[in-house]
């Protein structure tokens, strides 16, 4: 008989939520002020300090990572480790894996910070960390799943509540994401070339980033909002129904949009056109869910007007919204075509981060952080303030980068009634620095509040004690609960939530397959150019330098087909250009000009001037000096393995190119230094900048070769 | 042409497991009550004290 | 800091409303005497729930929701479940038992808001031999799991009964089950069109989106096959129901709704077929599914709605699961279906009369709404013949029984009226979509056969791609899917307001009304009426007696006169009599107190007015006056009705209001008064001879018969969840003020029918011009199908909202 049938007590954990909220507060700070760093640098290119540590190129992806995945991430994990132990009614998993789980994301972090500023980076965006961190990323992850899955399972509440099911999605899309598109081939130990090239690379990366955006940044915080949204203003969902719809339609639709990235771009038109049509169809569930959080709230607007952490939390569904209804509008190919390298996008993604993410992240920790400690809020007064100082932040920030990026592309675009391109780029990049001050005093006044935030919460932490193990009790869910008629084939699946996991991991994944593999798999899709040949060693060195210094965050390499594109740059980017490009380096943001066809545009001399001090060739130029890459050496001791790797990749080096790579390189660097001493410049020839200009200098070059071709044989 | 196979499997495989998973959650009853789900999660309570 | 502000505020304006409600359920108090510290209840079951919930730490129920509770006025017998102590009958409720652990579930009517989901799920705290309760609020369901060795499914169901939750336990119970795993099919069949229908789009967007195939042309082979091999199961499982319906239809020789849906999808689906297999298009795959996806989202949102409300219960569902059988032995509980000839039974007061019976003991008052329609007790002696379905309003009685429960009248007459299912066939026969689904049909055919003829004569190649694109385009769907929306939309706004259809076509038959009756009593005047005393002033101790001889009587004077008195504690009454029609007297102590008319109390002059009755204390009279109330909103909705339609009055009772109801009603409107049951149902007869389509509105059992006779019967009640059997719709009381809204919107509903036909139609033109010309390219049709099924959607629920807002209606469910 059985006899367990009993109420049982057990423990909330709440010591794991304190230390996740404890580093989502401390990577909040150290991420903002990254950024706000960053955003001076582009006013004030001096604050690069001329190191290498801490130039644009660099800092800018630790303030994206450290943003995303450490702020982000660890709210993330504080909503998750909160809220799903009190819906399952029961502790987590494990507390070794919860210990786990948080010192190695924390490892992560410092792991990531570190390495970025020392210059390693896959060069893909939001997805920069090489490949021993990305495995570390994987098996915290696979730790978290556990952990996760376990309570589920454990869980004495039969229901899954809608936040549960956002947070699954959340586990299995971005494992899957990041095992995708982290798909590299290791050189050397800090070192990887990814294993897709051009097209298929960007395809996946873009496939990814989306991704990333509506997994990492959305799914989990709308779990979070649809469980804290209710719990703080103490009142149902407005319709349960309705968030259940949202996220069934919001898991299948998102996973389609990411070829949005790629307009008019050299990605095939149909899978162009496919990411529009599920952008825009984004909207609908978006939305639902939006009215939902701020429905729930209706005949309780007194509440808000009284609570700061509803304010918050109000400003932030809004935010979601906002930024869920710009992002399929910047979709379609005619607004995308205006904002697509510009800084509305910057203003987007922060309407986004500093809105939907930063506030619902302030409003969660204002209303647990007393819960954790027993005690009330240190001061309604200055969450108050922090909220006014936090919106205002969000304005000054959004505004002058709407604008910017509204003007900014008008003036790409401008001819004069000659025919000619009205702006020099120079001209529209100097017209952007009293935007950019505007945007740094908006970065400001939102870190500001943060540090209100903190100075409060401290204070609350103290005035408190907290109750690391919260009692509970719940009645253990019964085996025999209802007598079913007819087959028993479904009891094998009851009561298993992992089912869910590869569910949900095999519709995400048909989603990718279908976009991908067709890029990936038929040649067809890349029209190949005879003409584009491998880098050469000293070329694909400069290439590596190029990543390293993080030149993507600024410089394009895709000249769209606009006329004032082609007039400006040349020739526009076709996709058999790229074959060769491990990683492709589209880049997202043109802070400087697009680099697809800089090849041969200037001397070398010129080159070699500009990096050393762009405003001696460019005045008002706001790019960072790069003193170090004409007093460090190009690491020839991994040539060989460079090359064999990029032969694995498929790239048509001769057999044993590898062993005498370095010898090409060398006379290839003798003639660029040959060519530097002809404008009386003296450099050894095995410094890094002889590299980086063999790389630019062959750029975009290839398909000239083949307009030469052609015109020679139709003469 | 191998791409072809792993869709038709990744499709019928979806199609299977999207099944699947409705039919445990409306059979597991999980969307039986839409009303009380919603009440439910608000009520957190302490245990009785001993 | 603004917070303390709001909360002082708030602690002002909770000591300010310091009311005189009891603390549990709210109700005014009548007396200030049941209180415990400073909460006030209005009588002792009450106080007692509050009681038991105060030891049991669970006082948190009264801070979720202020006064959650359930008046407790009203008290139960003490044995009343005793026949859940026998396990044969006890066992037939539960889900799961394995001798000790056992799972039960109940349905509680009086669930209805946070609070009571918390008191439920926290039955354990209460005794601790219930291991987990669990609400299914949608349903009202409480299912508990508990350990008979602690304690028993008696004792589980009187400890609901003591916090107030007392659960509905009749016949039904025993026998459902079933019913649950029907509606379950159409929601799997749901999900399979749903997984499908949105495979099959994915699957066809790069075909929509290059128009000349380019690149994936050679996958365009494969999502071909993919999208016929996911198109299968909605073909042949989730669209069963509308090949089952048409079939069922033809095979009564009827095109009826199904007819035309049925014929496209087969077309359909056999030219998409064709077309994939010889490699020449990619079919219509994504319109037949999309189509079977909506129209069955389009159906179960139309269930839904009414799912709740108790219409379907049958007779099942009145009656007991159990009776007392008295045996040479002892009284014993027997299984009502055990329930043999010449068992004698037991029956309390206000219990049901099982099975047809003859009355061995006791004098019966037997209340008969449910089967007659008529409210008025029947004073039936010793030795008469009872019927199965009445009520017994007075003292025990001892009968045997006649006829098995299966054979006895009610069930018989049940069985073979079925009570309502004539008219709601009626109904459908009558509707606007079934007539114009039918000329759909017979139009479309001439014109597919004018195609036909003319391409034979033409391009004879031409004839099946022209004829079968024509069938496919025109699919009757959006007409379908208009009715099946609108009127979706509408019972779902409807019911938001309080008003409970029993299906969809009542709706249309609410647009057409032109005539409304009104019952009076319980209808336009509320329950609790205006009571006032004149002559002697009683004291409490008078008070006591007076209760006490008046409380065994259910003649609604007593009950009035019971109700304006409040509780006194039981004592006895010596030689009680009720003389019907006449009174009630009897002696308290050495007083002798006569309840009555003049006559019966034994006056001759007492002035002004007409007072209900007399009360006679020894040789002190006082006179009892009830002036009914109408409900709040009847000054204000009867002149706004009486704008669009003619109206009548039919009140039971005497002409004493007739100068403010004449004045309220308007001239043109018929009062009439001192109406039986049978003259209101003649009245309406007469209205509907005259070609009147009429609304009756009456509060459910003493108007059946009135309410069964007229176009739509509306059932006002108090408590929706009451047996209703003879009714079209139930409007909640607290509603009532909505009525000329309700009616408004379900008039606009026929308009809306009619414009997105119109929307449909036009689309139908633009398709069928094209496909007549044999021109009819996929893309094209892809293209025009989900848009037209897209905005029939769109526009019907729209507009249906849009009319419900306009009416001043809520959209949203409380």
């Amino acid at each position: 008989m059985d006899n367990t049938l009993q109420t049982e007590k057990f423990y909330y954990d709440n010591k794991i939520v304190k230390w996740f909220a404890y580093a989502t507060i401390l990577w909040g700070l150290v991420g903002m002020l990254v950024g706000l760093l960053a955003a001076l640098q582009l006013v004030f290119p001096v604050l690069n300090l001329n190191t290498a540590a801490t130039s644009f190129g660099r800092v800018r992806p630790v303030h994206t990572n450290a943003v995303i995945f450490a702020f982000v991430g660890n709210g993330i994990f504080m909503g998750v480790y909160y809220s799903l132990q009190r819906l399952c009614k029961a502790r987590m998993f494990s507390d070794a894996l919860s210990k786990l789980h948080f010192w190695g994301w924390q490892l992560i972090i410092v792991c990531a910070a570190v390495s970025l500023l020392a210059g390693y980076t896959t060069g893909k965006e939001y997805a920069e960390l090489e490949w021993p961190i990305d495995i570390l990323i994987t098996l915290v992850w696979v730790t978290f799943g556990i952990n996760m899955f376990g309570t589920i399972i454990k869980r004495r509440e039969r229901h899954l509540y809608v936040a549960i099911w956002f947070y699954i999605a959340t586990f299995v899309t971005v494992a899957m994401l990041h095992i995708v598109n982290s798909w590299e081939i290791p050189f050397t130990w800090m070192k990887s070339y990814s294993w897709y090239a051009g097209v298929q690379d960007a395809l996946v990366q873009w496939w990814y980033g989306h991704n990333a955006v509506a997994f990492f940044l959305t799914t989990p915080y709308l779990g979070v909002m649809y469980y804290f949204l209710p719990k703080i203003a103490n009142r149902p969902v407005y319709s349960y129904r309705l968030s259940i719809i949202h996220f069934w339609a919001l898991i299948f639709l998102y996973i389609w949009a990411g070829p949005h990235h790629l307009l008019y771009t050299a990605l095939p038109d149909w899978a162009q056109s496919l990411g529009t049509v599920f952008s825009v169809m984004l909207i609908a569930p978006s939305w639902g869910g939006m009215l939902n959080g701020l429905l729930t709230l209706r005949g309780a607007w007194d509440k808000v007007r009284e609570d700061p952490v509803l304010k918050f939390i109000v400003v932030a569904v809004t935010a979601y919204g906002m930024a869920t209804f710009e992002g399929p509008m910047l979709s379609l190919k005619n607004v995308n075509a205006i904002s697509h390298f510009t800084d509305w996008t910057i203003a987007h993604v922060h309407v986004g981060a500093l809105g939907w993410n930063g506030f619902l992240t302030f409003g969660v920790l204002y209303w647990l952080i007393p819960r954790i400690f027993k005690t009330n809020l240190f001061s309604q007064k200055l969450a108050n303030w922090h909220f006014w100082i936090g919106t205002l932040g969000i304005v000054f920030y959004a505004v002058p980068m709407y604008w910017a990026g509204f003007m900014q592309s008008l003036a790409w675009k401008e001819f004069t009634p000659e025919g000619q391109l009205k702006y020099q780029f120079l001209e529209t990049v100097t017209q952007m620095r009293p935007f950019y001050m505007m945007r740094s005093i908006g970065g400001t006044l939102y870190l500001l509040g943060a540090i209100m935030m903190t100075y409060n919460l401290i204070k609350t932490i103290r005035a408190g004690k907290a109750v690391n193990d919260e009692a509970a009790e719940a009645a253990p869910l019964a085996k025999t609960y209802v007598e079913h008629s007819g087959s028993h084939w479904h009891r094998w699946i009851e009561r298993r939530p992992m089912q869910m996991m590869v569910l949900s991991l095999i519709v995400v994944g048909i989603g990718g397959l279908i976009e991908i593999v067709p890029t990936f798999l038929v040649k067809s899709n890349i029209p190949t150019i005879s003409s584009v040949k491998p880098y050469t060693p000293l070329e694909l060195q400069g290439r590596d330098i190029y990543v390293r210094e993080g030149c993507y965050t600024c410089h394009s390499q895709m000249v769209r087909p606009f006329r004032s594109e082609v007039a400006r740059y040349g020739e526009y980017s076709k996709a058999g250009e790229f074959v060769y490009d491990h990683p492709f380096q589209w880049g997202s943001k043109r802070t400087g000009p697009d680099l697809a066809r800089i090849g041969g545009k200037y001397p070398n001399s010129w080159h070699f001037n500009h990096m050393y001090e762009p405003s001696s060739m460019s005045p008002g130029s706001i790019m960072p000096s790069y003193p170090w890459l004409f007093e460090n050496d190009i690491d020839t001791a991994v040539m060989g393995a460079k090359i064999r790797a990029m032969q694995t990749l498929g790239v048509p080096y001769p057999e044993g190119f590898d062993k005498v790579a370095n010898v090409e390189l060398m006379k290839q660097a003798e003639s660029i230094k040959q060519n530097l001493a002809g404008d009386k410049i003296e450099i050894k020839s095995n410094r890094e900048i002889i590299a980086l200009i063999a790389y630019l200098q062959r750029m975009g070059t290839d398909i000239k070769l083949e307009q030469k071709a052609t015109t020679a044989s139709n003469n | 042409m191998s791409v072809l196979y792993i869709l038709v499997l990744a499709s019928i495989a979806v199609a299977a497991f999207f099944l699947a998973a409705y039919v445990w959650s409306v059979r597991n009853d999980q969307f039986e009550d839409n009303k009380g789900a919603a009440l439910r999660m608000l009520q957190d309570d302490e245990p009785t004290k001993q | 800091m603004p917070i303390t502000d709001t909360e002082r505020k708030t602690i002002i304006i909770r000591k300010e409303e310091k009311d005189h409600n009891c603390y549990h359920c709210g109700t005014p108090c009548i007396t200030n005497s049941i209180a415990i510290d400073d909460k006030l209840f209005c009588c002792e079951g009450c106080k007692l729930v509050f009681e038991i919930l105060n030891e049991n730490g669970l006082c948190d129920y009264y801070k979720l929701q202020s006064h959650p509770g359930l008046s407790q006025i009203k008290p139960t017998r003490n044995d009343k479940y005793a026949y859940l102590d026998n396990e044969a009958i006890a066992s037939k409720l539960y889900s799961f038992t394995d001798g000790n652990n056992t799972v039960v579930t109940f349905y509680i009517p009086g669930v209805h808001c946070a609070s009571c989901m918390w008191l439920l799920e926290h039955m354990h705290k209460l005794n601790e031999g219930i291991v987990e309760s669990r609400l299914n609020f949608t349903s009202k369901e409480v299912t508990i799991r508990y350990s008979q060795n602690k304690i028993s499914t008696r004792q589980v169901v009187e400890l609901l009964t003591t916090i107030g939750y007392e659960p509905y336990i009749s016949l039904d119970d025993a026998e459902r089950k079933l019913s649950r795993n029907y509606n379950k099919q159409r929601i799997y069949k749901l999900g399979v069109a749903g997984f499908c229908f949105g495979n099959i789009m994915l699957m066809s967007f790069p075909e929509y989106l290059s128009t000349d195939l380019g690149i994936e042309h050679q996958y365009a082979f494969l999502f071909r096959i993919l999208n016929l091999v996911l198109a299968l199961p909605v073909f042949f499982y989730s669209a069963s129901e509308f090949f089952a319906s048409a079939w069922a239809g033809l095979k009564q020789k009827i095109l009826n709704i199904d007819a035309p849906i049925v014929l496209a999808l087969i077309i359909t689906f056999s030219r998409s077929i064709y077309e994939i297999a010889t490699n020449t298009g990619s079919g219509y795959l994504d319109s037949m599914t999309g189509i079977v996806f909506f129209m069955l989202i389009g159906r179960i949102v139309q269930e839904r709605t009414y799912q709740s409300i108790s219409f379907h219960r049958d007779y099942k569902s009145y009656f007991p699961i159990a009776v007392n059988v008295v045996t040479p032995t002892g009284i014993e509980t027997r299984n009502l279906q055990d329930l043999k000839e010449r068992d004698i039974v037991e029956v309390y007061n206000e219990e049901l009369i099982p099975a047809d019976a003859i009355i061995i003991k006791g004098t019966g008052r037997v209340d008969y709404s449910f089967v007659t329609g008529e409210s008025e007790p029947v004073t039936i002696e010793t030795g008469k013949m009872l019927y199965a379905g009445g009520r017994q309003k007075g003292e025990k009685l001892v009968v045997q029984v006649l006829k098995p429960v299966a054979a006895s009248y009610l069930t018989s007459l049940w069985n073979h009226n079925a009570f309502t299912k004539d008219k709601a066939d009626n109904n459908n026969r009558d509707s606007i979509i079934h007539k114009l689904s039918k000329y759909f049909t017979v139009i479309l055919m001439g014109m597919a056969a004018v195609t036909a003829v003319y391409w034979a004569i033409n391009d004879p190649a031409k004839i099946l791609p022209s004829v079968s694109a024509m069938l496919i385009v025109a699919c009757p769907c959006a007409l379908l899917l208009a009715a099946t929306y609108t009127n979706g939309n509408l019972l779902r706004i409807l019911s938001d307001n309080g008003l409970y259809l029993r299906d969809a076509t009542v709706i249309e038959q609410l647009g057409n009304i032109d005539h409304i009756v009104f019952d009076k009593t319980g209808t336009l005047t509320q329950d609790s009426n205006r009571y006032s005393f004149k002559g002697h002033q009683l004291s409490v101790e008078e008070k006591g007696w007076v209760y006490n001889i008046a409380a065994h009587s259910s003649h609604p004077y007593s009950k009035a006169l019971v109700n304006a008195l409040g509780i006194y504690p039981a004592s006895g009454a010596d030689g009680w009599e009720e003389i019907a029609g006449k009174g009630v007297k009897g002696r308290v102590g050495a007083n002798s107190i006569w309840v009555g008319s003049k006559a019966f109390v034994g006056i001759d002059d007492m002035p002004d007015g007409q007072p209900a009755a007399y009360i006679r204390i020894n040789e002190e009279v006082t006179a009892f006056y009830i002036t009914p109330v109408f409900r709040e909103s009847i000054p204000q909705m009867v002149p706004l009705l009486a704008q669009d339609y003619e109206l009548s009055l039919l009140s039971g009772d005497n002409n004493r209001q007739e100068k403010t109801l004449q004045e309220l009603f308007g001239r043109k409107s018929v009062l009439l008064f001192e109406q039986k049951p049978l003259d209101k149902l003649t009245y309406i007869e007469h209205l509907q001879q005259a070609n009147h389509k009429v609304l009756m509105v009456g509060d459910g059992l003493n108007d059946a018969g009135a309410l069964q006779q007229s176009n739509v019967g509306i059932t006002l009640a108090d408590d929706i969840n009451n047996f209703t059997p003879s009714c079209d719709a139930i409007l909640d009381a607290g509603q009532f003020g909505k009525l000329p809204s309700l009616l408004k919107l379900a008039r606009s509903g026929r308009y809306i029918i009619y414009f997105s036909f119109i929307i449909s139609i036009l689309y139908n033109l633009v398709g069928l011009g094209i496909s007549m010309t044999g021109n009819m390219s996929p893309m094209i049709a892809a293209i025009l199908m989900p848009l037209s099924t897209l905005t029939i959607v769109l526009v019907t629920t729209g507009a249906g909202s849009l009319m419900g807002l306009r009416a001043g209606l809520s959209l949203k469910s409380k």
